[in-house]
């Protein structure tokens, strides 16, 4: 029995492990990537374009001539810069919000669920779409969206956690001690809500980067000549059927290991968290 | 004979024109005795013949239409008074013959006997007129207005008699007939009484008629069996729309369809390599236009735009773009087809030193950084990304901002709209047979789609000329004098001008198709 | 019976309040799209008067709230609209654009279903053991890996290496049911991958909870066999919480429509809000998101409807 228990767990550390490696090797690409890379990612070469994968150009070159292998490494950069800025912006308010809902109680706490409730009624692949259209298409406008729309999800997660924390005897003790409520929420409450609100930030990453890389393969995400993954794919993957796979294949697995890195960490901080 | 004529054939006597270019002159005035005699058509009659077509993106309303997938559909019943087929020779239609006056400012049109539209009308002066009438009329959201202003207005043409119509234009201009040619791809004659309803009935003279239409699905045309002309060769023909070019080179390699209207190089890489597929690759004027806004910052002086021009590697890009499927130009409209161009005009070619040298002598060594604007379309952020790194390599750091084409074109008027108001920009313009259209509005200084801001009265003077010009020995003095002006100040970058390309089954023989998308299938067969 | 009839009355009329919140969403975004709708249908080259008069004849000139007024007038007369674009009625577009999606909706919930429920009960019955890690984590990582992703690496493998599945979406009209199918098998896949994990995983977490629950217990005790007592007792409750999901998941489903049709050019109700929203189609774009709007809503709604039913409670 120990044996077993052991062993499940050395397994979830395994996958744990893994994902936190496949994540660190992408936030080093992300930092280092266009400076360590064998070609300029951005540099155009018309008389080799379309070339397969060869011993010069590993996975080889795109429509323009361009390396897809210094493009892939290169493409960290922009979908971990994107990302990670709307799930940190949405972490920022939803935490806030949270706290406040989930301390204050009352109407703000019936507005905020009929909000999550119209956010959730469209995709938000269409309310992305909807702003974006109307905003114009850039890579400020799509962190933007992704923090409006991920605030109230997160503000959610923490309320809850919130009631449940203010039922516990240290917040009526810290009220009768007069603390100012301000106190009590950043002070008394926030640290110990903080696993749930990290779990939470952590899956909310994995979503955030799933979001831009699809709005960046409809065009209304990051933009050219960027090498980031979902644009090459919107570019290139019209080549499919002439057979030039290489042009949108290792861009895809790259945001595949990526998703999936995110999502096993996210899933080991849970199982930690539990 | 007129002196015109005998100008022309003067001109090919003395082997200063060739047999091609002689044949498009001699057509544009009218001379169509020395036309060869239309080939007979090849091929079993009767087959069903189905065609891939892009999907019409609005109402079917010969008015309006301005996209590929329209113009493919209104070509398919719609006639027009002048066929102007792929080798820019004009071939009568529904007109069987024209002449102009002395000075090209009234043209006089003879109309084909015993036609008939679809519903049983029959077919007249009366017709050409209320057609004409409105297109050049404002007030009815013509699309045929950019073309026709300055050249025609209402009231402008002339009823004479039953199979008699007069042009009498705004100004005149040696190039009229292809202005009611397919060139002009609005202009199909259309019944005087047409009430607006073209996408119910399909209702003109051609040699199909109208079997269905669903709107964003398809339309199936049958053979018209009252058409004025030799009969169809397919007893019918099938359309299916699509959104994009890979389900249509998906449905030819499975044998769904037998022809797509329209393929571009991008994408169809693989396709133009299958030995099972016949490709109809024809030149045509279709081009990008990259301007440079004269009237603002560093793009004001001159040699920085002459620099900038000179960082383009053309071959390079017609190769990596285009497989060697279109022709280098030179910064001017005048595509190297265009019987008037003049070749002597030395091409620009990448030369960075004297694009460093320029940028010195402006006084911009370190460069500057400035912004390209354009629209998402086939190959052009593509090439947006090839201006951008060339530029960077005289230090001009190019920012890019691509749009759909709906924000790019904003409003189309200056201070409202992205296109007009870029620094830089790439513009899509399409195909036509001669370059008058593309010579006015974009580059004269009162013109509605100057986006470079180019303004030069000397250039004004001389594109005047050119259009009144009848001759083709004065045309080409005047076109060589513009190519060497528009050099020389470059406003504009045109780095080349694609080949219009069709792919059709192994099997299928007879289509014919224009630099327009239009496709003609009358003449189709399956062997 | 009455206390659910009046439940769902309730839900019915907060649906209704929150859809017309979202058509005036709808609405305020298209107001500001960049753009101009008489320019979208003549195209870039045309002259400026010929475009305001076109303008004029479509009512696109008028104040935003008249439009709207009129717009929401018309459409609870059952009336969607004239499409800018098309110059003809909305409701065809929609109604043909919706028949395409609910296709490859089927085809993805016929396959996702079956799939996730079956992987589901196994994980359950082999806790702990590696076909429920298999399923936890696998389903997990597909999850979260984006539709056009998975598309793409299943376009390359399926459709260009192996040549099993057509790569195109669309057939040519008058093909067999059957064909069709097989053309829907591969965009649907994508949309499968994402909805497998989560289904999988409620399915497992519901099995488990039955399994250990009393009821189960005491059947067993009572000596029934356990293909019985998992038909009878453990399904019938662990299946509840599954419906609910399958209903929340419809709204990704519709999401990933957007980007499956889009990669698969298949022209459903996706690429009808994607095509609108790029010409400027007010009428359509509205009409569009509405309709998926009201869809999750429905789901929602039916998903109720079913779990208030089959609940034993």
């Amino acid at each position: 029995m120990t044996q077993k228990l052991f062993g499940s767990f050395s397994r979830k550390r395994t996958s744990f492990l893994f994902g936190l490696l496949v994540l660190a090797f992408w936030v080093a690409c992300a930092f280092v990537g266009p400076f360590v890379v064998p070609q300029d990612p951005y540099a155009d070469d018309l008389m080799n374009a379309l070339a397969p994968p060869s011993a010069e150009h590993w996975f080889g070159t795109d429509q323009i001539g361009r390396d897809v292998f210094s493009r892939v490494i290169a493409g960290a950069r922009p979908i971990l810069s994107v990302a990670p800025a709307a799930t940190f912006l949405a972490a920022l308010c939803g935490t806030m919000l949270g706290l406040v809902t989930g301390y204050a109680g009352g109407w703000v706490d019936t507005v905020l669920s009929r909000l999550v409730e119209v956010i959730l009624a469209l995709p938000l692949i269409v309310v992305a779409l909807l702003v974006l259209v109307a905003l114009g298409p850039s890579s400020l406008n799509a962190t933007l969206v992704i923090a409006l729309v991920f605030t109230p999800i997160i503000a959610r997660t923490v309320r809850s956690a919130v009631l449940a924390e203010c039922k516990l005897d240290y917040v009526p003790a810290a009220q009768l001690r007069d603390e100012t409520a301000l106190h009590i929420m950043f002070v008394e409450i926030l640290p110990n809500v903080l696993p749930p609100i990290v779990v939470e930030v952590t899956v909310r990453l994995g979503y955030a980067i799933f979001t831009v890389a699809s709005l960046s393969f409809l065009g209304f995400g990051i933009q050219p000549p960027s090498p980031d993954w979902g644009l090459s794919i919107a570019e290139n993957y019209g080549l499919i059927v002439g057979g030039y796979g290489w042009t949108v294949g290792f861009a895809a697995l790259a945001t595949a290991s990526l998703v999936i890195g995110v999502n096993l960490v996210a899933e080991g901080l849970q199982d930690a968290a539990r | 004979m007129t002196p015109l004529e005998r100008q022309i054939i003067d001109e090919h006597r003395a082997g200063r024109l060739s047999r091609r270019m002689f044949l498009r002159h001699a057509s544009r005035i009218g001379l169509l005795a020395a036309l060869p005699a239309p080939a007979a058509a090849l091929g079993r009659p009767g087959a069903t013949v189905r065609v891939a077509s892009q999907v019409p993106s609005g109402a079917l309303e010969p008015l309006t239409v301005s996209e590929i997938g329209g113009l493919a559909m209104l070509c398919q019943t719609g006639e027009f008074l002048i066929f102007d087929g792929s080798d820019l020779v004009l071939r009568p239609s529904l007109a069987t013959g024209w002449t102009p006056d002395a000075d090209c400012s009234t043209w006089t049109f003879t109309l084909r006997p015993g036609v008939k539209f679809h519903d049983g009308q029959a077919f007249g002066a009366a017709d050409v007129v209320a057609t004409m009438d409105r297109l050049c009329d404002p007030r009815q959201g013509s699309n045929a207005l950019s073309v026709l202003r300055g050249v025609l207005s209402p009231g402008g043409t002339r009823r004479i008699d039953e199979l008699t119509v007069r042009f009498e234009l705004d100004a005149p201009n040696g190039n009229f007939p292809y202005y009611v040619s397919s060139d002009n791809y609005n202009a199909i004659m259309l019944p005087a009484n047409y009430a607006g309803d073209f996408e119910a009935n399909f209702n003109g003279t051609g040699p199909f008629r109208l079997e269905r239409y669903a709107a964003k699905q398809g339309a199936s045309f049958v053979r018209n069996p009252a058409y004025w002309g030799r009969a169809a060769l397919p007893a019918r023909t099938e359309f299916t729309f699509f959104t994009d070019q890979q389900p249509q080179i998906l449905a030819l390699e499975d044998d769904q369809v037998d022809a797509i209207v329209q393929i571009s190089v991008q994408g169809a890489q693989g396709l133009l390599r299958d030995p099972d597929v016949r490709i109809i690759d024809i030149p045509a004027s279709t081009h990008r236009q990259i301007h440079l806004r004269c009237d603002q910052g560093p793009l004001a002086d001159r040699r920085v735009r002459q620099a900038i021009a000179l960082c383009l590697d053309r071959p390079g890009i017609l190769h990596g773009l285009f497989q060697g499927r279109a022709r280098l130009g030179n910064d001017s409209p005048f595509d190297p087809m265009f019987a008037s161009t003049d070749r002597s005009v030395p091409q620009r070619r990448k030369d960075l030193s004297r694009a460093m040298a320029l940028m010195n002598e402006a006084g911009h060594a370190d460069g500057f950084e400035t912004t390209l604007t354009t629209e998402r379309q086939q190959e052009i952020p593509d090439l947006a990304v090839l201006v951008q790194n060339a530029c960077g390599q005289i230090g001009i750091r190019v920012g890019l901002r691509i749009e759909d084409p709906g924000t790019y074109y904003g409003t189309a008027q200056f201070g409202r709209s992205d296109w007009l108001d870029s620094a830089i920009g790439i513009t899509d313009y399409g195909h036509r047979g001669v370059p008058n259209v593309n010579l006015a509005a974009p580059y004269l200084s009162n013109g509605a789609w100057n986006a470079a801001h180019f303004r030069s009265a000397e250039y004004d003077r001389l594109v005047a000329g050119y259009i009144a010009a009848t001759d083709l020995s004065a045309q080409r003095v005047l076109a060589g004098r513009i190519q060497t002006l528009l050099l020389d100040e470059t406003p504009v970058i045109i780095p080349y001008f694609y080949d219009y390309i069709c792919a059709t089954g192994p099997t299928v023989t007879g289509v014919a198709v224009s630099g327009l998308s239009q496709i003609f299938l009358q003449d189709a067969a399956l062997s | 019976m009455g206390r659910k009839l009046r439940m769902v009355a309730v839900r019915c009329a907060l649906s209704g309040l929150t859809l017309l919140l979202l058509s005036a969403v709808v609405f305020a975004a298209g107001q500001v799209l960049p753009g101009d709708v008489g320019r979208s249908i003549l195209g870039p080259l045309a002259d400026a008067r010929a475009v305001a008069a076109l303008d004029h004849q479509l009512g696109a000139d008028a104040p935003p709230l008249l439009m709207y007024a009129r717009w929401i007038g018309h459409l609870l007369q059952g009336d969607m609209g004239v499409s800018y674009a098309y110059r003809s009625p909305v409701a065809p577009f929609i109604v043909r654009a919706l028949g395409k999606s609910s296709a490859l909706a089927a085809v993805t919930l016929a396959l996702v279903v079956p799939l996730s429920v079956g992987a589901g009960i196994l994980a359950a019955s082999r806790r702990g053991r590696w076909q429920d890690r298999l399923v936890n984590l696998g389903g997990l990582s597909l999850t979260v890996v984006p539709e056009f992703v998975s598309g793409i690496l299943l376009i390359l493998v399926f459709g260009v290496w192996l040549r099993w599945l057509p790569i195109s979406a669309n057939t040519r009209p008058g093909t067999g049911a059957p064909e069709q199918l097989r053309h829907l098998i591969l965009p649907a896949l994508p949309l499968v991958l994402v909805l497998f994990g989560y289904i999988a995983r409620i399915t497992r977490a519901g099995m488990i909870e039955a399994l250990d629950a009393d009821y189960t217990r005491t059947a067993t005790l009572k000596g029934l066999r356990r293909s019985q007592v998992i038909l009878r007792h453990v399904l019938r409750n662990a299946l509840l919480p599954t419906i609910t999901v399958i209903a929340a998941q419809t709204s990704y489903l519709l999401g990933g429509l957007v980007v499956v049709e889009t990669l698969f050019r298949y022209q459903g109700i996706g690429s009808l809000i994607l095509t609108a929203a790029h010409g400027k189609d007010y009428p359509m774009l509205e009409a569009g998101i509405l309709t998926v709007g009201a869809a999750y809503i429905l789901s929602a709604i039916l998903a109720d409807a079913l779990v208030a039913m089959l609940d034993p409670r």
